[in-house]
């Protein structure tokens, strides 16, 4: 009897445990609301195969922050980011934007890269009314398939990245090029835009060489690539990437064809690495150049030294630890854009998201400043789009070298949406 | 809504931004060449052992006595400073940072402890019964009620459990799409402390050694650490002496060894572009953990069946080509130990590079626990670096140490599989005849956890 009487005291003790256990849920539940800091939420790819670019997007959305909040944050309000890992997948990148907007009570989400990531969130934040500012380079935006309440103020995307580069490769590269891409959306992107852009240019592509994505050496790939290719267009992706640069040194020799390519094929690499000496006098598109430049901006250079990254784009703790320098400046550019619309608004809580979009909608010029280092934007109101100035370099002893600016011009396409036209 | 999404998906412009650095260094290396030494090394010892007398054999494996024990009683105290911890960093995932990499929960327990304490209690020895989180509350609780057990572990239930609960732990770490979300992370791990409280006073201390999964993994690689005690004394020896001295295993514990290799074989399978490639998935646009769970839940239940099948086969070969009149199932039993090495080899070589990444945040996590600006530490401005992976001559250092270790865990299994058939059967010619087939699987085995090193991963 006795031992029964203790055997349920114990199991007691244990429920009470429990109880206990479950506490922190209540509080966290009960002070949701109150809050004052503007929450911005950030879908970051903390996991997954976008990782690698997510510690450089957390590390510049921290810096542009802290520089918000050290300036007296949006409308007096500090910014609080909440950060939630989205796994770099498509259904949990929903599941995250659903927690900005229901459970942690965001202002706004912001951050995504990975299109996939974006394009399952986007529907989510459109049905739940959450202003979801996107880092991610992807034509999705601007194509009309997302909705009002996404937008892409920080980033140009790959379309306009890809045909403002045409009129430099004929020019200065050569008219008739041939082009080696992943077989997958990523390279048809480049091969449908780049091929429509160097014909408007009076060249031509003589070969479109689709490489499998699991493809881990190229060598028989080759032999297609016409002899009379004047110019290599090159977008391999993947961890093959070094392999590829070392066997098309070894298939061509010193008598290669120039070569073009995009940056994000050797993205946080570095370009001086043992292996990649090939590329060598080879030009790369650049987001933002990697390397401070001889006619470096005092925005970029305030804006490196903000997030700990020195003149060769690597961190300032770690001269090996190259950064995702093309691409990571949307963070800090996008945050901007969102105190600047918040600023513009009046911005006060939830129930201004849809003037915050108005707010952003309405903007036009962004002029080159230390909100906007990468250089001036336009954003397009209609398509949610912003377009901006691109860069071109070249490798010239394993630094990159900005050789050409693009204006903003070039980057520019006819609407294919007006999402101002849809209702809230 | 979800077909237009799914449309959406099919017609989505790709950003393939998909990581060249590390893996484009290692797919630089002469791996082949590697792989074949690393072969060569395991083989070799096979054919070395045939030759070397069955007391030398025996010998490596005789344990050095290092000093007395002076054995503090102190371990329910650790225990309970253990669960305390455990508490706090419990209630940290539920109300510190949403982020995995800053909140402490996610980065103690698959970082910290996962990859850490369980590699050092396999590779140096048993800290799990000064650090477990039950032994000690159980302790104060039973003192405290003056309660002994309700119930008598039910004996048919062996290891069934504790193979159950790892599984489910597997699917926690390999299948779930939010293994390390902070808030989701704590409810398991709170439910889970909390369970097996429950069980250790319905069925005393046996529910731990019986049925909790953790427990019994660390046990297992405990008995392969190196330093151990010996009678009074504490002592060190090759891995494995422990094993050489303990009683035959039971079936269920053996099963749950085999698991344990088949469990860390497949996660590292599932990240190769072969694996993906069998999904019928893009390697370079990895559609995200939720989309994979079904095939991933099949692929660990088909990678462990095939271990056990294949195992199995190979004890049962021995004893027929030994002319053995052993069972199958005592054989099976015997040997089964001597595939820990290996999965304890594995484990190091998995998870190295997460470890020196994570690691970092682990740190920084410890200087800054509840995301206030707080450096405990005095860490000062620290950025996590993952430099070591963009550069040809760490990656190669890196990828030899993986590779070291796995060609390490499989010599040593051969060793104890011979000493273990050595103490079986007496006879040398027999034992190397009876563990011959075993050795071919294992030096199979190297060749393939070095072409998992060196397969080019798809996340």
């Amino acid at each position: 009897m006795t031992n029964a009487t203790t055997r349920r005291g114990a199991l007691k003790t244990l429920g009470l445990g429990a109880a206990a256990a479950s506490l922190p849920l209540w509080a966290r539940y009960t002070n949701a609301q109150t809050s004052e800091p503007v929450k911005i939420g950030f879908q970051v790819h903390r996991t997954g195969i976008g990782a690698a670019y997510g510690r450089w997007y957390d590390r510049t959305t921290q810096a542009a922050v802290k520089l918000i909040n050290d300036g007296g944050g949006i409308n007096g309000r500090m910014i609080e980011i909440m950060a939630e890992d989205d796994g770099t997948d498509p259904k949990r990148g929903a599941e995250v934007v659903e927690k900005f907007a229901n459970q942690h009570g965001c202002d706004v989400g912001f951050g995504t890269l990975f299109s996939h990531v974006v394009i399952g969130s986007s529907p989510r934040a459109g049905e739940l009314k959450l202003p979801y500012f996107v880092v991610s380079e992807g034509h999705h935006v601007a194509s009309g398939m997302l909705n009002r309440y996404t937008l892409q103020p920080g980033i140009t995307d790959v379309k306009s990245q890809v045909q403002a580069m045409a009129p430099y490769v004929a020019d200065n590269l050569g008219k008739k090029v041939t082009m080696i891409f992943p077989d997958f959306a990523f390279g048809h992107d480049h091969r449908d835009y780049f091929s429509a852009a160097i014909e408007a240019q009076g060249g031509e592509v003589l070969e479109k060489i689709a490489i499998p994505p699991s493809e881990t050496s190229f060598t028989k790939y080759f032999p297609k690539i016409p002899r009379d290719t004047e110019v290599l267009y090159h977008v391999m992706v993947g961890p093959a990437v070094l392999t590829f640069v070392k066997e098309l040194g070894e298939f061509f020799g010193p008598s290669r064809p120039e070569m073009f390519g995009f940056i994000d094929s050797l993205e946080a690499v570095d370009i001086a690495s043992p292996g990649l000496e090939y590329l060598e006098g080879t030009y790369f598109w650049e987001g933002n150049p990697r390397n401070a430049q001889p006619d470096q901006s005092e925005h970029d250079k305030f804006y490196r030294a903000a997030v700990g990254v020195d003149d060769n784009g690597a961190s300032v703790s770690d001269p090996t630890d190259v950064s995702t320098y093309a691409h990571m400046f949307g963070c800090w550019e996008t945050l901007h854009v969102i105190k600047a619309g918040m600023e513009a608004a009046g911005y006060q809580g939830p129930g201004d998201r849809a003037t915050l979009i108005e707010a952003v909608e309405a903007m036009t010029d962004m002029p080159h400043s230390q909100a906007h280092p990468q250089g001036a934007k336009i954003f397009n109101g209609k398509t949610h789009q912003v377009f901006g100035h691109q860069y071109i370099s070249r490798v010239e002893a394993g630094r990159l070298v900005k050789v050409h600016t693009t204006s903003i011009e070039d980057t520019l396409y006819p609407d294919e949406v007006d999402y101002t036209t849809q209702a809230f | 809504m979800r077909y237009i999404f799914l449309f959406l998906l099919l017609i989505a412009p790709g950003s393939a931004l998909a990581h060249a650095s590390e893996q484009g260094f290692v797919l630089l290396l002469p791996t082949n060449a590697y792989i074949a030494a690393g072969v060569a090394t395991v083989a070799l010892t096979v054919l070395l052992l045939a030759r070397v007398p069955a007391r030398a054999a025996l010998g490596i494996f005789r344990p050095l006595l290092l000093c007395r024990r002076h054995g503090l009683p102190l371990h329910h105290v650790s225990s309970c400073t253990a669960a305390l911890v455990l508490g706090a960093l419990i209630w940290i995932g539920l109300t510190g940072s949403r982020d995995p990499l800053t909140n402490p929960l996610p980065l103690f327990v698959w970082t910290v402890w996962w990859i850490g304490l369980v590699a050092l209690q396999g590779a140096i020895g048993d800290h799990w019964r000064w650090t477990n989180p039950w032994t000690g509350p159980a302790a104060v609780l039973s003192h405290v009620t003056e309660m002994r057990p309700l119930f008598r572990y039910p004996v048919f239930l062996g290891y069934g459990p504790g193979i159950a609960i790892f599984f489910s732990f597997a699917l926690l770490l390999l299948a779930d799409p939010a293994p390390a979300d902070p808030a989701r992370l704590a409810l398991f791990a709170g439910g889970y402390w909390y369970a097996t409280l429950l069980g250790v006073v319905l069925f005393g201390p046996r529910w731990l050694i019986r049925a909790e999964a953790l427990t019994i993994l660390m046990r297992s690689y405990a008995s392969v650490s190196m330093l151990g005690r010996k009678g009074q004394h504490l002592a060190a020896g090759l891995p494995g002496w422990k094993i050489m001295a303990r009683p035959r295993t039971s079936l269920g514990l053996a099963l749950f060894m085999l698991i344990l290799l088949g469990t860390g074989s497949f996660d590292g399978l599932n990240e190769t572009f072969w694996w993906l490639g069998k999904l019928g998935l893009n390697p370079l646009e990895f559609p995200g953990r939720s989309a994979v769970v079904t095939p991933t839940i099949l692929g660990l239940i088909a990678a462990n069946i095939a271990l056990v099948v294949v195992f199995g086969t190979s004890i049962w070969l021995g004893l027929v080509v030994a002319r053995s009149n052993m069972g199958l199932t005592l054989a099976f039993c015997l040997f089964a130990p001597s595939i820990l090495p290996i999965a304890l080899g594995y484990h190091v070589a998995h998870y190295l590079t997460s470890f020196m990444v994570d690691g970092q945040y682990a740190l920084k996590a410890a200087s800054d626990p509840m995301t206030t600006g707080a450096d405990l530490l005095g860490l000062g401005q620290f950025y996590v670096t993952t430099g070591f992976f963009n550069t040809p001559g760490t990656v190669r250092t890196i990828w030899l140490t993986q590779a070291g270790a796995v060609v390490a865990g499989h010599v040593i299994a051969i060793l104890l599989a011979h000493g273990l058939a050595l103490k079986a059967f007496g006879d040398h010619r027999r034992a190397a005849l009876s563990q011959a087939p075993l050795a071919a699987f294992m030096v199979l085995y190297t060749f393939f956890g070095l072409w998992l090193l060196a397969s080019p991963r798809g996340l």
